[in-house]
């Protein structure tokens, strides 16, 4: 019953959350002091330009009623029209939405692999050379911007050593082994920016756990390392790492507007950047408010995982 | 978010107790801050003077880091963009600090409604991706804005404002119940001067090691701006616009790139460094993340 009760109060919250970020994302955007067509288009604009944009936005109306407005089409899934295309938004952001969960997929699972083996490395030759070089790679890879880490391998795979494409430019017509090769070079960036932030989380609450009574008992029994590790140590070093997995989905979701623009990977991302460029307010508005639910919808998940992970957090 | 573990603190006199990576993180940051001073009073060439060299010739003892399409020294402009980096990074999070240190201290020592009200704004701020919030805070200021010195650091301060302001209220809350501010409140002291002279001093070691994170990132977010085009407006060579405008040049002098490249990442290696062994020194113990 607490658990039930504890869950509906996360979800409510984080309803609370994006409630309180469609206000910010529409203060920000249109409800600043100054004339909104002017600050769009800037003060060189002809007359004609700021009337049209006025009556696109509706800016005869009052913020209050504009803002209502939007979130109630908001609520039913109504993201409105692109002031740069007039396409309504929820046909634009699909086929974008759907690239940009492939290559966060793909960087995902690699992911998991980049941060576990070198941590369960370093974990079990603690204080030893092989410890310390990772430690130092980890380092440096955690002070390179992502988009200097993109034009490195874009440099190394494509330039130095041509084996994978500069862009990945995909279509509908691209085959799947194409979509794959393509997405190696940004997907491989995400990983690692995200791997580096894990390593050092995972590697120490890998060690906490070796050092334990029940892995101790564990070894004592006479189980085989291996299975010491994968049954016991493991499962209970990853609680701490979820937090930082949930912070990570929020950083992919930031990370892709550099990645997919460095690779011109067709994604959310781009579309981002794109509505950004042309000042395109309300596609701007849809994928911000489409990031922060992500991410709002990540962390409630993390949280809920760890609940149920760690028996202790239910009585909370 | 950061998690702060508190633990017994070191000695913080001699240099040679010191911890390793602060020393590392010491001397690359002084380097950097020499090399800036002197890029703001002398360049081997102008960092705008076009011509100083055959455009796209590669790098030579003339110009190490090659030269730009316009045939512009890069490391002339490499030099002159140090200070452009450091100020801006330190103006941003200086702000930043100040602002997010203030609110989350006072809603942590005053708590109630007030922070309820503050801790959910907060939340909703950081649901945002840093970096979509700040390019939407760009946009919305304008293009008369755009490009601004002053636009950048007032977005990094309100980007990093409510990270920073969920640290302090965590740290004003323990401090809370200590018994020296109970002490402060029998005598009658206000709620201001209970949070600046009491809490404010027993909480700065959380926070300046939050303050040395913070400020390690902010080179990257600057320069991420900068490579996205809605940074610091060109010629200006601030070394993340520097970066996208040689991309086009990887191919014929990747110096072009990578040598400014080169610089972002030792900076930030030095701000790591230095903030990884600050929190040693301070008994703090920080966890990177966004």
């Amino acid at each position: 019953m607490s658990i039930l009760r504890l869950l509906a109060s996360r979800i409510l919250l984080s309803a609370l959350t994006l409630l309180i970020v469609s206000v910010l994302i529409f203060l920000i955007l249109e409800a600043l002091p100054g004339d909104i067509a002017t600050r769009i288009l800037g003060r060189d604009a002809t007359a004609k330009a700021l009337e049209v944009l006025r009556s696109q936005l509706h800016l005869d109306q009052p913020p209050l009623t504009r803002y209502f407005h939007w979130l109630g089409n908001l609520l039913h899934g109504d993201f409105g029209a692109s002031l740069a295309t007039g396409r309504p938004i929820a046909d634009v952001l699909g086929p974008r939405i759907v690239n940009t969960l492939l290559l966060s997929l793909f960087a995902f699972a690699l992911y998991l692999v980049l941060a576990l083996v070198p941590a369960i490395i370093q974990a079990t030759n603690r204080g030893k050379a092989v410890d310390n070089v990772i430690s130092v790679i980890t380092l440096v890879l955690l002070s390179l911007p992502d988009f200097l880490l993109a034009t490195i391998l874009l440099f190394l795979f494509a330039v130095a050593i041509p084996i994978l494409p500069a862009l990945a430019t995909v279509s509908e017509n691209s085959t799947w082994p194409e979509m794959l090769r393509a997405m190696i070079l940004p997907a491989t960036t995400l990983a690692i920016m995200m791997a580096v932030y894990a390593i050092r989380v995972l590697r120490d609450s890998l060690i906490e756990v070796l050092r334990s009574d029940y892995v101790r008992l564990a070894e004592l029994k006479g189980l085989r390392p291996a299975a010491v590790l994968w049954r016991h140590a493991l499962p209970n070093a990853l609680v701490p790492a979820l937090n930082v997995t949930a912070l990570n989905l929020g950083f992919l979701i930031g990370g892709v507007v550099i990645v997919e623009r460095v690779f011109s990977y067709p994604g959310f991302g781009t579309l981002l950047i794109d509505a950004l460029q042309l000042r395109d307010i309300p596609l701007i508005k849809a994928t911000v408010m489409i990031s922060a639910a992500v991410y709002v919808a990540a962390n409630l998940v993390a949280d809920i995982c760890a609940v149920l992970l760690q028996p202790r957090l239910r009585t909370r | 978010m950061t998690a702060i573990v508190s633990r017994p603190a070191r000695s913080l006199h001699g240099w040679h107790t010191t911890p390793g990576p602060f020393k590392a993180g010491a001397v690359i940051l002084g380097v950097h801050l020499l090399f800036a001073i002197v890029g703001v009073f002398w360049t081997p060439y102008g960092y705008a003077e076009m011509g100083a060299g055959l455009p796209l010739s590669g790098t030579s003892w003339q110009h190490p880091m090659g030269l730009d399409q316009i045939g512009r020294d890069v490391f002339s402009r490499f030099m002159y963009g140090a200070h452009i980096v450091l100020l801006l990074s330190f103006a941003g999070t200086v702000l930043g600090m100040v602002t997010g240190a203030a609110i989350g201290l006072i809603s942590g020592y005053v708590g109630g409604w007030l922070d309820d009200i503050l801790q959910r704004v907060v939340e909703a701020m950081i649901s945002i991706p840093f970096l979509a919030l700040a390019l939407v805070m760009i946009i919305a200021a304008g293009p008369a804005l755009a490009g601004q010195p002053a636009l950048i650091i007032v977005v990094v301060a309100i980007v990093y404002a409510p990270r920073i302001t969920r640290i302090a209220r965590a740290a004003a809350m323990e401090v809370a119940t200590r018994e020296y501010v109970a002490a402060a409140e029998l005598r009658g002291e206000g709620t201001l001067s209970v949070v600046f002279r009491e809490i404010l001093p027993n909480t700065a070691n959380v926070l300046l090691v939050e303050f040395s994170l913070r400020l390690s990132y902010a080179p990257i977010l600057i320069g991420a701006l900068g490579f996205l085009g809605f940074g610091i407006r060109p010629p200006t060579p601030e070394w993340g616009l520097m970066i996208s405008e040689n991309r086009n040049l990887l191919i014929a002098s990747p110096m072009t790139v990578f040598g400014p490249g080169l610089g972002l990442a030792s900076l930030v290696i030095g701000f790591n460094l230095f903030t990884d062994g600050l929190s040693r020194m301070l008994g703090q113990r920080p966890v990177m993340g966004a």
